[in-house]
């Protein structure tokens, strides 16, 4: 069956409809455990759509209900007070998508995704690898489903053939060159047309596809547009369109294939240093600079094996690309094995960013940030992203939250900078060096309510104070706590010895008569 | 020790301060502050609601003075300079500088230079806030103010709390001693008490639009700028106590108080040479004339006599003849208006046209309503039709000028919804979060989030995120959000207005604003006239204008026969979908009960069916003793303390039973001994929110009082519910016989003229309760010929036309059609001429657009072409949608080739009426629920009138299209209206069904209802419902008579919205 399919010439295309993909996401994600929380709350995605939270997808309880995408999430709230709203993740739907696109893989390479909840394979010549077409459609089906996807499929000459049968007899097997039988009794929304013209030819009595198809041509292309007949041909068979692949395409690709697999480290590594010159040559053309750099080893046996390493800066220097890679190879945990050797090596330059062409350095200090920055990425691409970290300001009036560490590469520049505490008359209002907790410290001596204290004890030894200056009233950020958390006055004060200390009362006289005091650092 | 608190903001400061001006006023008076000092961001918003704080009666006698300024902001970078005039003169000067400030800007901004203190710098005392770093800015501002004004610049000295205070407060010395101004301590005050911090914070966060954890260093750093007593302010100014004392020495430069601001009647309307009295006198005896041509009875001749006594002795000539003034505007312009409030139904007010309810009609005592003591403007709101009232305004403003003339401000408060979706957003919780805790608040007008509303959302009130959310969103609730114009509450003044209060632009254009609102003009006994727009009024108009073309009739308000039996009948029967204000359900269900005969009835039934009597049990009450049931007797005291009748003069009229608004206030005068002065603030302090505590204090002293001399306590209880509910909504007499008048009006021409009713109703939509289906149905069934819309025949609004028998018909408009646009509509009548032969005539010689003929196509309007909904729009369709080349459109052919005709399908009635109800939201054709009739009959389900002729207790099933959902106020039942081809059924279901039936009862179009009929003894039915069943989905059976989807999942049909709409969404009421 399958050669007669390629002797006719004619595509067999698959379509997958999962139409609950948004709450069947989130289902399948809670997994079993969802049982204990709430097993029979119907639940629904929501979106905000011209300003008002709209249902965008409801799971097969709440449409049992009657939620139906479109319907105002206040209404739905007011009919079922018990209802489980999560906010749309379309992105989140969109990778869930392309991970079931590369999973559908193995039934064939050529596999489109068809947006927003449907994939379309072209399955021309494949059906007889698994029991026949029919076959085919079970076994996806039957897969999916067990993954706790609801599913329709439905397998034709075109993919609009396909898609509309998937969507309103899943299903179907439209034998080849009868797609027009097929579909002749589905509605004539399932061409999905646009709003305006399916309602035209609904108000023209026009309900189902075959009562369209029988209408002349002149008669519907005056009406409808030209647009309109080329897909209405190509539903019914009588032309056909490629799919589009799937696999994003990388912004800039070089590749280098091989008469015999190469096994050799040192043959692989001089070949992507080949390749990181061709490319980076590629990517200076276009003025541009990548970010995620991929290396892609295709083994003879078929498996293949990516690595990939990132920049905080654009960049398409070949150097600094196979230091990179040379650090990420060498870190693997689980080494490259090229088994009967590698037959073709591409390198893919991924998150291309405009990058200016090289400027000579005039100012150390930009060249010493690019040396930092350097650094911080050879030091990612060994030790993993998480463990370079960075400070960064924090926009708080707490001391000790007034800076955070976050993974260097991925620092972007701080919304608030580095505040300057001392003016350069003034002595510094912030220690030197700030303790990881603060220590209470004991004897202290203070008149209420708001002195700085005249002595204090602090690990064992007696301070006796000479100058001091504050306070400083510092509240604590309530909403962070459960309980109510007092105030800190804060004093700078300086002992007979000359050494400064940055201390606090912990509750200010109005919340407490017994304050605990404390230090939180030192000057230097 | 002696100080005053000079740097105030308040929540007038919009999202900046965290206390209401009130709280201020009573938090100084117990500190014992010298005095205070409200100054306010660029506004005087706030003022008078401090002033009116101070009178707080509870507060002890020693009062604080209040101080009146304006933080002044500027936008070139001068510090924030905290002004307050000296004298009257400077208020003056202030206004007008704060005004110009915001005429440069949008509304609710203002933007200041310092170079504008040069024209307005006189009088004013200036205390220049150095910002926390200050430096040159603050320098040159000093410099430059002590030049224009030595001797009144001072510089405030605050303690921060930031560690360096000592050293700062050195340096601030040391900059004051350099420009020998003095050092004035002030504490920066944001808030009332310290505990408001985390209110503070949030409102911070709001107007940042920030969560709390982005604001970070927007908050304030600890809660000290808080209102501090003098002792713990002197005690922080130790160091400086001259900074204190200079507090007083500042409060003690100053003389203006706000009740210095004397309010003037415009002059403008009084001819020279006579005073206003003599011109008023002189206009009402020439009205008095026109108005009873027959000679003035000599009961008016006495009560106008009376009546202009009173205005000479209040001095209110002037008001009158501005009120005058407006109306007759309007009346040159043929603009129809009506007056209403507490002067308004007065016999002057009768003769000279701003009313038209005759004094002869109703007795309605002017002088009981203008209070006795006080020196209150009379309060005349007037009407006009909502589509020219603007042409009023534009007059008013060109009569009186800009400066002049301005609107109310209505200052738009946080409410409970507005507030927890605010207050959540500031806490992160997600907007879906947010929207379910606001949407379980019924209604936006309670007081307070309450736990079982924050349950009802399906969240645990435990939760410590919500529970925050929640109690800080009820400490927001009440506080000012903005400022926006009143509706149309003017303020014309004879001198500046701007000199009184700032003024400030409006969103609209043209349109300007005060920054007070009535209660604070109230306070201050300065005069407003509202005009305002009423739906009704136009209807009438068109009415009229229609009685003059087709009946050649001319009428006016006043000239409508009056007190006709039939029209009573009508009404008696409920025959009332349309008329003014008894339309409503509850309005409908009242009418047969109260059974109105003469005018007076109707002005109770307007003013019966309202929260005021209905949450003081006084309806019940009053309809026994309508009938007979009961006997009338008046509610009297303990001998001991006053005469058995006491209360007979204030309830005479209404048989025993208080109903109006100024009945209950005089009843808490006579029966519980409030002053005139207590009675109306117990009336302010429910029209205004969040008096909570002083409304606890009149309740102990009204129902305590009434109780102590001798009164029944569950009368005195519901005495006191009644005044609450009357809140903001009262509802006194006057306004009821205004409305009342109106009524009549609208039920003459509904029960005469029924065509005319219902086309100037569609013509005047939107307005009033029923959507243009209903009004049309019950044209119908008045035997009232309905015509469809036409391209031969209609006009932009709906007309009257006399079909082939002669008789008065009502021809559809185009308007009624939904997407059709005004002028296309005027190209097709315009090119009409004397008809259009065909599809072709029409797109050559109108010219209108492609979009245009399928929108008129899916109206069904082609049938005088002999081309119904489907061959017109298949025909259409084929019209390209550029214009005809030139010559072909000279040699008049087709320019497409010819088409053999199409046999398309012939389009089943159903599917018309549903695409009717999709175009125009109504079917002369069928009803939808006529095609489900036989397989509901198969069901042995009722139609609407089958049910509704059930006996009284019978068990029925029924259904029909929800017309109307409803729950009143925290009711515990939702009201139901259904519909079908038989007419309408009133079903209510209790709480405990709705419950469980929420789902149906929200969400169904189409609905069976199963459970009991129930019949009062007038007649009144309602079908108590037990179960309900959603059966939207038999309306499908209408439209789908092509194939159906198959398969597990029923298809995602496309959202367009014209499909969705299978029938207008009911009306639903929170």
């Amino acid at each position: 069956m399958a050669t007669m399919d390629l002797f006719t010439n004619r595509r067999r295309i698959l379509s997958i409809w999962l139409p609950r993909l948004p709450t069947d996401r989130l289902t399948r994600k809670a997994g079993p455990k969802k049982n204990c929380a709430a097993p029979d709350k119907p639940l629904v995605v929501a979106i905000k759509t011209d300003n008002a939270l709209r249902i965008y997808a409801a799971d097969r309880k709440a449409a049992r209900l009657g939620l139906k995408p479109g319907m105002p999430l206040a209404d739905a709230r007011a009919m079922i007070p018990a209802l489980e709203v999560a906010e749309a993740d379309l992105p989140a739907d969109r990778a869930l998508l392309e991970n079931i696109a590369q999973w559908c893989d193995r039934f064939t390479p050529l596999v489109a995704l068809d947006p927003p909840d449907g994939l379309l394979l072209d399955v021309t010549g494949v059906g007889h690898l698994f029991g026949g077409e029919r076959g085919l459609c079970e076994i996806v089906h039957m897969k999916l489903a067990a993954q706790g996807f609801i599913v329709q499929c439905a397998l034709a000459g075109t993919a609009a053939a396909a898609r509309a049968l998937s969507h309103y007899a899943p299903g179907t097997i439209a034998p080849p060159g009868k797609e027009d039988e097929a579909i002749a009794g589905l509605p004539v929304a399932a061409l999905q047309l646009n709003d305006a013209i399916v309602h035209g030819l609904k108000r023209a009595g026009l309900k189902t596809i075959g009562q369209v198809a029988s209408r002349t041509r002149p008669e519907l292309a005056a009406r409808f547009g030209k647009a309109m007949m080329a897909h209405l041909d190509h539903a019914l068979g009588k032309s056909e369109r490629p799919l589009s692949p799937l696999r994003p395409l990388p912004d800039f690709l070089a590749e280098h294939r091989f008469a015999d697999p190469v096994t050799a480290q040192e043959a692989i590594l001089a070949c992507l240093e080949d390749l990181a010159a061709a490319l980076g040559g590629i990517l200076e053309k276009n003025g541009q600079g990548a970010r995620e750099m991929t290396a892609v080893f295709f083994r003879a046996d078929g498996a293949v094996r990516r690595l990939s390493v990132q920049t905080g800066a654009p960049t398409r220097d070949a150097k600094i690309i196979m230091r990179l890679f040379r650090e990420r190879i060498d870190s693997l945990a689980d080494p490259l094995d090229p088994g009967f050797g590698f037959d073709l090596i591409r390198l893919e330059a991924g998150c291309a960013e405009r990058q200016g062409g090289e400027m000579p350095d005039f100012e150390a200090d930009a060249r010493a940030a690019r040396e930092v920055a350097f650094l911080v990425d050879r030091l990612a691409a060994r030790f993993g992203t998480q463990r370079v970290q960075r400070f960064v300001p924090q926009d708080t009036h707490i001391p000790e939250a007034a800076c955070a560490a976050v993974p260097a590469q991925y620092a972007t520049p701080p919304k608030t900078a580095w505040q300057i505490k001392r003016n350069v008359s003034e002595a510094p209002r912030r220690p030197l060096r700030l303790l990881a907790r603060p220590e209470p410290i004991e004897d202290v001596m203070a008149l209420a309510p708001d002195s700085p204290p005249r002595r204090f004890k602090w690990r064992h030894v007696q301070h006796r104070i000479a100058h001091a200056d504050g306070p400083e009233r510092i509240a604590m950020e309530w909403w962070r706590h459960q309980d109510r958390m007092p105030a800190r006055d804060y004093f700078r004060v300086e002992d007979e010895e000359g050494r400064r200390f940055w201390l606090y009362r912990e509750g200010i006289y109005a919340e407490t008569r017994e304050p605990k005091w404390y230090i939180h650092g030192v000057f230097a | 020790m002696n100080y005053a608190e000079l740097a105030i903001t308040t929540n007038y400061s919009f999202l900046r301060g965290a206390s209401q001006p009130q709280e201020y006023a009573v938090a100084a008076t117990l500190q014992k502050h010298y005095a205070i000092g409200i100054a306010d961001r660029n506004t005087l918003a706030g003022v008078v609601r401090a002033y009116d704080g101070f009178e707080n009666p509870k507060l002890p006698k020693d009062k604080p003075r209040l101080l009146v300024g304006a933080r002044l902001v500027f936008r070139d970078g001068t510090p924030d300079i905290l002004s307050y005039p000296a004298d009257r003169a400077a208020y003056g000067r202030l206004c007008r500088l704060i005004s110009a400030g915001k005429l440069r800007a949008r509304k609710g901004e203002c933007h200041l230079d310092f170079a504008d203190l040069f024209q307005w710098h006189e009088g004013l005392l200036f205390i220049v806030m150095p910002p926390e770093k200050f430096g040159a800015e603050t320098k040159a501002t000093l410099e430059l103010l002590t030049q224009i004004a030595p001797r009144r610049v001072w510089l405030a000295a605050s303690r921060l709390h930031r560690g360096n205070d000592r050293k700062r407060m050195r340096e601030l010395q040391s900059m004051a001693d350099s420009w020998r101004v003095p050092l004035i301590a002030v504490n920066d005050v944001l808030y009332h008490s310290p505990e408001r911090r985390e209110l503070q914070d949030v409102v911070t966060c709001i107007r940042e639009h920030m969560t709390l954890d982005e604001a970070g260093k927007k908050l304030e750093v600890n809660a000290e700028r808080h209102l501090k007593p003098p002792e713990e302010m002197a005690r922080l100014f130790r160091d400086h106590p001259r900074a204190i004392a200079e507090t007083i020495k500042f409060a003690d430069r100053i003389s203006f108080t706000l009740d210095q601001l004397k309010y003037n009647y415009p002059g403008e309307p009084v001819p020279p040479g006579k005073t206003a009295q003599q011109h008023l006198e002189d206009l009402t005896w020439e009205g008095a004339e026109r108005r009873y041509p027959g000679g003035i009875p000599d009961s008016v001749r006495q009560t106008l006599r009376k009546e202009l006594r009173l205005i000479e002795n209040r001095n209110y000539a002037h008001y009158f003849l501005t009120v005058h003034d407006i109306v007759r505007y309007a009346n040159e312009k043929k603009i129809l208006c009506q007056g209403r409030g507490s002067a308004a139904n007065s016999a002057v007010c009768y003769v000279l046209g701003i009313t038209a309810v005759d004094p002869m009609q109703i007795d309605l005592l002017f002088e009981r309503f203008v209070s006795e003591k006080r020196a209150e403007p009379p309060d005349i709101d007037v009407d006009f039709e909502h589509e020219r009232r603007e042409e009023v305004i534009q007059h008013i403003y060109k009569r009186y000028g800009h400066d002049r003339a301005a609107l109310t401000a209505t200052v738009i408060c946080y409410r409970p919804r507005s507030a927890i979706r605010e207050v959540g957003k500031v806490f992160g919780l997600t907007e879906d979060v947010t929207a379910a805790l606001a949407s379980g608040v019924w209604g936006s007008w309670g007081a307070m989030l309450k736990e079982h509303e924050v349950r009802q959302g399906n969240f645990d009130p435990r939760n410590l995120v919500i529970a925050r959310a929640v109690m800080l969103a009820n400490q927001l609730i009440g506080f000012p959000r903005h400022l926006s114009q009143h509706v149309g509450g003017f303020v014309l003044t004879r001198d500046r207005l701007d000199e009184i209060v700032p003024i400030g632009p409006a969103a609209m254009d043209d349109r300007y604003f005060i920054e007070w609102d009535k209660d604070d003009l109230d306070r201050l006994g300065i005069m407003k006239v509202d005009v305002l727009a009423l739906g009704m009024l136009t209807c009438i108009r068109k009415a009229f204008d229609l009685f003059k073309r087709h009946e050649n009739r001319e009428f006016t308000l006043a000239t409508i026969p009056r007190e006709q039996p039939e029209v009573y009948d009508m009404l008696c029967k409920a025959d009332a979908i349309g008329v003014f204000q008894v339309e409503s359900r509850a309005q409908m269900n009242m009418l047969p009960r109260l059974k109105p005969r003469e005018f007076y009835d109707l002005v109770i039934e307007v003013a019966i069916v309202r929260p005021g009597p209905i949450q003081g049990d006084m309806v019940h009450p009053y309809l026994r003793r309508r009938c007979g049931q009961e006997k009338v007797v008046f509610p009297a005291p303990d001998p001991k303390f006053g005469p058995a009748d006491e209360l007979k003069q204030v309830l005479g009229k209404t048989m025993g039973v208080p109903l109006f608004q100024e009945q209950a206030m005089k009843l808490a005068i006579v029966a519980a001994e409030f002053t005139p002065e207590e009675a109306n603030g117990l009336r302010r302090a429910m029209a205004t929110f969040r008096h909570v505590g002083t409304i606890d204090r009149f309740r102990e002293k009204m129902i305590g009082g009434m109780i102590r001399r001798g009164y029944n306590a569950d009368f005195a209880e519901r005495c006191f519910k009644q005044i609450e509910g009357f809140g903001s909504y009262g509802f006194p007499e006057s306004h009821a016989a205004s409305f009342a008048h109106l009524v009549y009006i609208s039920a003459w021409i509904k029960c005469h003229h029924p065509a005319v009713f219902a086309c100037a109703l569609l013509n005047a939509q939107p307005m009033g309760f029923y959507a243009p289906a209903e009004i049309v149905r019950d044209a119908r069934e008045h035997g009232v010929e309905v015509l469809p819309p036409d391209i031969n025949f209609s006009q932009w609004d709906n007309t009257l036309e006399r079909n082939t028998c002669g008789v008065i018909a009502l021809r559809l408009g185009f308007r009624q059609i939904d997407g059709m646009s005004e002028a296309q509509a005027a190209e097709i009548v315009n090119a009409r001429g004397y008809g259009y032969g065909s599809l072709d005539q029409l797109v050559r010689r109108s010219g209108i657009f492609k979009h245009t003929l399928v929108t008129l196509a899916e109206a069904d309007a082609f049938r005088s072409l002999g081309m119904d909904r489907r061959e017109a729009l298949w025909a259409v369709r084929r019209i390209s949608d550029v214009k005809p080349l030139p010559l072909f459109a000279a040699a008049r052919a087709p320019e497409q080739a010819r088409e053999d005709r199409a046999a398309l399908p012939a389009m089943p009635l159903s599917e018309h009426v549903l695409a009717d109800y999709q175009m125009l939201r109504l079917s002369l054709k069928a009803y939808p629920m006529q095609f489900l009739r036989a397989k509901y009959d198969r069901e042995k389900i009722l139609s609407c009138t089958q049910a509704a002729n059930m006996a009284d207790g019978k068990f029925v099933r029924a259904a029909g299209i929800v017309l109307v959902r409803q729950r009143p106020g925290e009711g515990n039942a939702v009201f139901i209206t259904l519909s079908d081809e038989t007419g309408i059924l009133n079903a209510v279901v209790w709480l405990s069904v709705f419950e469980r039936y929420r789902r149906e009862t929200m969400g169904a179009r189409v609905l069976l209802i199963e459970g009991r009929i129930q019949k009062s003894p007038e007649g009144i039915v309602h079908l108590v419902s037990e179960r309900l069943i959603d059966r939207s989905e038999d309306l499908k059976l209408l439209s789908e008579n092509g194939p159906t989807a198959t398969g597990p999942i029923e298809p995602y049909v496309p959202r367009h919205p014209r499909n969705v709409r299978v029938l207008p969404k009911s009306r639903d009421f929170h």
